[in-house]
């Protein structure tokens, strides 16, 4: 009984000496991946990636001589391939489990993304947490080989300025992956995803010059939100068209808007709590959606003769923002009506949720419903607070 | 296959036949009646060794009786021989009374003993061989001539440490005695806290070389007299030449299993040996050491320390998750680093996997084994500093660690990740009060440590898997190791992982005692004295 024990116990421990561990890569053998471009060039896919250089960007002091990412290229036929093509650059396989961003050049959004999606979804070191945005006017490969300021990481940069200016700005949409492919594939709902420029010059934007200077010539901006149709890129929302976009989709956390005052002048106010709820109707056959919109706001600059402790005044604001914010939203209703043909707002969805039946008929020509629309916008506005002064000083310069 | 076939087993070479025949003989052989004889068998056995002093006297003036007085030099108090067994049967006025006595006709051996000498501890001896080990014992043998019959008078008295601090289990407040090595000084401690007539003490000899005294105590009516008679049994079962610590007697009789968890428990604190007597348990006392074993013994009782009943009941409670938490972190937490490291980077946060990746670049070894470097260091300097001479060990510790470390990292050999896990591991494993725990737990980390090196999160999941399963099988005297956990009992939920207040530890643990179960009959929470109506 012993001996069988000891033969066992020297076979495990062969076992483990001489199969080794598969599997195991050490830290310093990855080359880690934080933000991945995508562009094509006739048949073939480019595919570019940012990798980072852990030495430079740790807290320590990590030298100042070279960049804290590398972008490397390949080109290949699918992206898979220009992936594995890649190692004939890189001096490492790349490890894209944290990706924080994916750049998809305008050219391959119009001809369709699909391609690419069925990629970044099959594929298992893939996490679903990055989101995806679009590069307007430039190719993605130039996107990513921007140097940012204060933060190291560009692909950081992205990342949390997409998040920031969605929850703070609300014209920019952060999408990951799951929304984007469940919008791709519902027939209630199409895809929006955000766009992306590089407002400066791409030469200086590229070498360290960029970050070495106060002013920085050249920085990544995200600007409006561009429409989809299944998986092509059709056009783009302009600003405020976006922000109509977002408060229809209930998305706005806190954005700022102005509003003439009474007597002449502008008055700012900050949206500090938006809610809507869509609600879908379907009479005698026809659909209809009536959206109903309840807002708090702060008051934020008062640049006009206005009394804010007088309540009259107040309500005479709230009626003003409200009608501002209807506005709005049948202005991107309209527009997308008009321009685009495709519901992104998705009424198809909400038409689905409130009579199955109806929907199962016009499933598959929605837009051309959706064209025909009709939508009742109701805003309903709550100035809570005036900040922390209470006369403004034009009040009181009398 | 033919490795698996067993083969033949020898038979084995017994050599113990021949000790036994001469022990045989020496237990026939009784004292022989010639006081000369006697002491001839004495000098002749012990080898004429300087230490044993012979002393021959006469009594009686007319028909002189020869007496002969042995003793040990140093287990014995000199001059209360001399004062109390020399001195009556040499006086004269003793003389005179035993004269009157023997003249009605009494034997003298039985005079001497009931009459002349004022002594508390006199017993009978009819053979050589309860006379050799009474006399070793430190007992002085007295002899007369012309009698089979022997005394022997208890008068011991030897150098010892006497009752100090004990050194291990220290506590801020509480009692700070430790046992000492004289088996007498720790049941009297252990009697100091329990004055019950129903503590009673069973005492053994074990060893056939070494005749260790060995005392058994426990509490009558609340022990399950089921584990003392086991205990009884495997202490009389023990069949080896010495038993030089209490060590000794735990490995002889703990369960058969192979385990690297300790299931009986020790400790130098006569507080600790007396709360454990008032829930049911056994005290195994050996001369010779300080540390007193308990059994049975379950796992959560490795946690608790005396501290947590003397000082609060939240501070016991908390400081008792604590030392789970500490637990879990010494036996995971290199291991954890390793798997995470190496095998799931996705899990960690993205500014943590840059922080290490950037503290890996130019490290030559894989995590493993830098992993195994640091901790084996740590383990020597750990042996070394427990070596030294006590104003160098602490020192070296501290010093060398942290020292060995930071050069390390600066030298580029291991990532200074690695010097912050192992020094956390480190010092985790110094919250046990109990300190064969922490043995335990050093070994199964490495184990862990190979396993996650191979196999990631899959082969620690494993590995806490097959440690869980052996611990549930674990059995301490009958009693389920991880108890009341496993066996889950909610009324002793009250002192594992809680420690109520005093007026809520209203009843023994079940498993342990079975039966006289209630401690307190009216557990008086503390109330406000009632409002008197008006």
């Amino acid at each position: 009984m012993k001996r069988r024990f000891i033969i066992l116990g020297i076979l495990i421990a062969i076992l483990i000496v001489s199969t080794g561990c598969w599997n195991r890569r050490e830290l310093n053998d990855l080359a880690i991946e934080l933000a991945m471009g995508i562009d094509k060039y006739g048949d073939q896919y480019r595919l570019t990636s940012q990798v980072v250089d852990p030495g430079e960007v740790a807290a320590r002091a990590g030298g100042g001589a070279r960049t804290p990412v590398i972008t490397y290229q390949a080109t290949a036929d699918n992206p898979f391939e220009a992936r594995r093509k890649m190692t004939t650059i890189s001096p490492r396989k790349i490890y894209a489990s944290h990706i924080r961003v994916v750049v998809i050049s305008e050219k391959l959004a119009k001809k369709g993304i699909s391609g690419i999606l069925d990629y970044l979804s099959r594929d298992h070191e893939h996490r679903t947490d990055f989101f995806i945005v679009v590069a307007k006017g430039t190719s993605a490969e130039n996107a990513l080989k921007i140097l940012t300021p204060l933060e190291k990481i560009p692909a950081n940069k992205l990342f949390s300025s997409l998040d920031t200016s969605e929850k703070a700005w609300a014209p920019t949409v952060g999408v990951t992956l799951d929304e984007l492919t469940s919008d791709i594939v519902s027939k209630g709902k199409q895809p929006v995803l955000t766009g992306l420029q590089v407002k400066g010059n791409q030469e200086i934007g590229e070498s360290k010059e960029n970050v070495e200077k106060l002013g920085t010539p050249s920085q990544l901006q995200y600007s409006g939100i561009g429409v989809f149709k299944e998986d092509k890129l059709i056009g783009w929302l302009n600003e405020k068209e976006s922000k109509g976009y977002n408060y229809i989709t209930d998305n706005v956390k806190s954005t700022v808007g102005h509003v003439t005052c009474p007597n002449g002048g502008e008055i700012a106010l900050e949206v500090m709590n938006s809610n809507t709820n869509v609600k879908g109707k379907v009479k005698h056959g026809n659909p209809q959606i009536d959206i109903d919109t309840n807002l708090e706001l702060n008051v934020g600059t008062v640049d006009c003769k206005i009394d804010l402790m007088n309540t009259k005044t107040i309500a005479e604001l709230e009626k003003r923002v409200g009608q501002k914010t209807k506005s709005t939203i049948e202005q991107a209703i309209n527009d997308v009506q008009e321009k685009y043909q495709v519901d992104i707002f998705g009424f198809g969805e909400v038409i689905h949720r409130s009579d199955p039946i109806y929907w199962k008929k016009v499933e598959n020509y929605w837009d051309q419903e959706f064209v025909d629309l009709p939508v009742h916008v109701k805003a309903n506005v709550k100035i809570r607070r005036v900040g922390t002064i209470g006369e403004s000083l034009e009040e009181g310069k009398e | 296959m033919n490795f698996f076939k067993k083969r033949n087993k020898k038979p084995k070479h017994s050599s113990s036949t021949q000790s036994h025949q001469t022990e045989d003989s020496n237990k026939k052989k009784a004292l022989k009646t010639n006081l000369d004889e006697n002491i001839q068998q004495i000098k002749q056995t012990l080898g004429n060794s300087g230490d044993i002093i012979t002393r021959e006297i006469s009594i009686r003036k007319e028909e002189k009786i020869k007496v002969g007085i042995f003793y040990t030099d140093g287990l014995v108090d000199a001059k209360s021989i001399q004062d109390f067994i020399i001195e009556p049967l040499m006086s004269d006025s003793r003389e005179i009374e035993l004269e009157q006595k023997i003249s009605s006709g009494q034997d003298v051996l039985h005079l001497i003993k009931e009459f002349v000498l004022p002594v508390g501890d006199i017993q009978d001896v009819v053979d050589f061989e309860t006379l050799f080990t009474s006399l070793l014992s430190g007992n002085t043998i007295v002899l007369l001539d012309g009698y089979v019959q022997g005394l022997v008078i208890g008068m011991r008295e030897w150098e010892n440490r006497g009752v100090t601090e004990p050194s291990d289990q220290t506590v801020i407040r509480g009692p700070r005695e430790g046992f000492s090595e004289a088996l007498r000084t720790n049941t009297a401690l252990i009697r100091r806290k329990i004055k019950d007539p129903h503590l009673w003490l069973e005492s053994k000899k074990i060893g056939r070389v070494t005749k260790t005294d060995v005392a058994i105590m426990y509490i009558k009516g609340i022990v399950n007299d089921k584990v003392v008679e086991e205990v009884c049994t495997r202490l009389d079962r023990i069949d080896i030449d010495a038993i030089l610590e209490s060590g000794y007697i735990e490995e002889l009789i703990q369960e058969e299993t192979y385990t690297p968890f300790p299931t009986i428990y020790n400790t130098e604190r006569p507080d600790v040996v007396a709360a454990a007597l008032l829930e049911g348990r056994v005290a195994i006392l050996v001369d010779g050491t300080p540390f007193v074993l308990l059994v049975p013994v379950v796992f959560g009782q490795f946690f608790q320390s005396a501290e947590d009943y003397y000082q609060r009941a939240d501070f016991g409670t908390l400081i008792r998750l604590l030392r789970y938490v500490s637990f879990l972190i010494a036996l995971l937490s290199p291991s954890l680093y390793i798997a995470i490291t190496t095998f799931h980077q996705e899990m960690l946060p993205t500014p943590l996997l840059i922080s290490l990746a950037a503290q890996r670049e130019g490290v030559p070894f894989p995590a493993f084994i830098e992993a195994l470097m640091m901790e084996l260091t740590f383990e020597i300097l750990r042996e070394a500093g427990v070596r030294m001479p006590r104003p160098a060990g602490q020192a070296i510790s501290i010093v060398g660690a942290l020292v060995v470390g930071q050069a390390a990292v600066e030298a580029g050999i291991v990532s200074a990740v690695m010097v912050i896990v192992v020094a956390i591991t480190a010092i985790s494993s110094f919250v046990f009060p109990a300190f064969n725990m922490a043995i335990s737990v050093r070994i199964l980390r490495f184990i862990l440590m190979g396993l996650a090196a191979s196999f990631g999160l899959f082969g620690i999941t494993v590995g806490l898997l097959v440690i869980i399963l052996h611990l549930c099988s674990l059995r301490s005297f009958g009693v389920p190791y991880m108890s009341p956990f496993a066996p889950f009992i909610l009324s002793d939920q009250k002192d594992t992982i809680f420690r109520l207040p005093q007026w809520g530890l209203f009843s023994r643990p079940r498993l342990i005692s079975q039966k006289n179960v209630i401690r307190e009959n009216n557990p008086s929470t503390p109330k406000p004295p009632p409002r008197k109506a008006k």
